[in-house]
């Protein structure tokens, strides 16, 4: 019987950087976290490495701001997870059915429940919603939400973004200065690499993580 | 003379500055010294960041009373939730060996390091222990001669060391009776303004908090609310504007402790910018001028 440590040890050395943590959670059950773009390279690994291979099913979580992909796979006596996490922004999912057969309904059950695309389905018609069922309701999908109640995203967003929960207006900088006060106080945000390192702790955090925040588009990825 | 790092929070400077100004004349007049913090971010605010995440509230909040450990002096801030965010963590990283190496495993990185070595105050504690009853008194040319109710804040209660909750409320209290003020007893200044939890239920937040506290203000007879912390500032001015909503008419003005502390030392309304405020602070101050 092929030991759980041999399992990640092998993942390890084929998937290289794809694979993000691989971990014995209990007696038989190995989890890999990888990246989404190696679910097929993941696969073909196992098949390669394992005869035996058994597809067993895939589960889908959705967390508001991103899906988690669970693909179930039974290995000589142990359960192996591949679990790969997607921006629900990108909303599709890779399928494996030209690898893996068996994965054909399921995938169809999941793009039916969660409203994902499926990428590369021989037969991506709908399985158990009807053919007249409205793409934007679908029973298990989430509103794209992080962690942050409504009244609290402009102030995580505020923080994030520029240092300050409470960014100054053009009138109140002007009021300042009638004032004899210097435009902005000595905030991070008016040096260029003070931000850079205040930017640096959000991200070696976890705040900009949890609160959804885009670093590309400067705002949470939800309103 | 006494020396501060004077840690101005991001509520004041941004959006009521007059307290920044009346604060920095006060500190003047009082001989005061203080120097801002170059750099700084916000404390982090005390309740979503820590809420989230608290590893981040606390490398946040580090990075801030490292900046103040560089520049060799004390932290005084003008922001109730500065205090208790700048104050926890201080204690937390003072006590707990474990979450200091954490947080200067972070800090390291960008060339910083905290040691615990800085001390944080509330600008009411820094006024009243500090430089004194006597002196400040010294300064009143221009007694005001009104009613007003105290609204202390929640985070002024917090004490990092003993359980006297009231000490710096009492301060509070005897400071602003200096001003020549005469302070009216309402028995509802333990109960929170209703800023937090405008996150969650804004009607909550107004009708059973913001609201009980301005009918028993307003039959007690004040002129004037006199408030240390800039966030209940903005609770109690919006508040009453967002009241209008709900049928409810008030408009109080809401003045900070350290710009009637400026008026009572003399220094004219039109210096302190006062129209900056959303509630009759401005019109309060001229009528106590013509006087």
């Amino acid at each position: 019987m092929v030991s759980e440590n041999e399992i990640t040890t092998y993942l390890r050395q084929e998937l290289g950087e794809d694979l993000i943590k691989a971990s014995k959670t209990r007696e038989r059950r190995v989890s890999v976290r990888i990246k989404p773009t190696a679910l097929r390279k993941a696969v073909n690994a196992l098949q390669k490495q394992y005869p035996t291979l058994r597809f067993m099913t895939l589960s889908t979580v959705d967390h508001g701001l991103d899906f988690e992909f669970l693909h179930h796979f039974h290995v000589d006596g142990a359960v192996v997870t591949l679990r790969s996490v997607k921006p629900k922004e990108d909303n599709t999912l890779e399928s494996i059915v030209d690898l893996i057969p068996a994965a054909n309904f399921i995938e169809r059950e999941v793009a039916d429940l969660f409203g994902v695309k499926l990428v590369n389905h021989p037969q991506p018609q709908h399985l158990i919603l009807t053919k007249d069922w409205p793409d934007d309701k679908r029973p298990l999908r989430r509103p794209l939400e992080g962690e942050l109640p409504p009244q609290a995203r402009p102030v995580a967003e505020a923080l994030i973004s520029t240092s300050c929960v409470a960014p100054i207006s053009a009138f109140m900088q002007k009021k300042r200065e009638e004032a004899g006060l210097p435009r902005t106080p000595p905030f991070a945000f008016t040096d260029e690499k003070t931000m850079e390192e205040f930017h640096g702790i959000m991200k070696d955090t976890n705040l900009a993580k949890k609160a959804g925040y885009d670093w590309k588009k400067k705002r949470l990825r939800y309103k | 003379m006494v020396k501060y790092v004077s840690f101005l929070g991001c509520q004041i400077p941004m959006r009521i500055p007059s307290i920044e100004i009346a604060s920095r004349k006060v500190f003047e007049k009082i001989g005061l010294e203080t120097v801002d913090l170059p750099g700084y971010s916000c404390c982090p605010e005390p309740v979503v960041s820590r809420l989230l995440d608290k590893t981040a509230w606390l490398v946040t909040s580090a990075r801030n009373l490292a900046l103040a450990e560089e520049l060799g002096s004390d932290l005084m801030t003008l922001c109730n939730g500065c205090y208790e965010t700048l104050v926890e963590t201080n204690e937390v990283l003072k006590h707990d060996p474990e979450e200091l190496r954490k947080t200067n495993e972070v800090l390291k990185r960008y060339g910083k390091q905290y040691t615990g070595k800085v001390k944080v105050k509330h600008a009411v504690e820094v006024l009243y222990e500090e430089i004194g009853v006597d002196r400040i008194k010294q300064q009143v040319v221009k007694p005001q001669k009104i009613r007003v109710a105290l609204h202390y804040g929640c985070h002024l209660y917090r004490e990092p060391e003993g359980e006297d909750i009231m000490r710096k409320p009492n301060m509070m209290k005897e400071l602003t009776r200096l001003t020549g003020a005469e302070i009216v007893d309402y028995r509802l200044e333990r109960l929170c303004c209703g800023y937090p939890s405008m996150q969650a239920d804004e009607e909550f937040s107004l009708k059973q908090r913001l609201l009980l506290k301005l009918r028993h203000i307003k039959e007690a007879g004040a002129d004037a609310v006199v408030l240390t912390c800039p966030a209940c500032t903005i609770q109690f001015e919006i508040g009453q504007v967002m009241l209008k909503r709900y049928g409810v008419q008030y408009n109080i003005p809401c003045i900070n402790m350290m710009e009637l502390l400026a008026l009572s030392f003399g220094v004219p309304s039109k210096d302190l910018h006062l129209e900056l405020h959303k509630s009759p602070v401005l019109r309060l101050a001229q009528k106590m001028e013509a006087m």
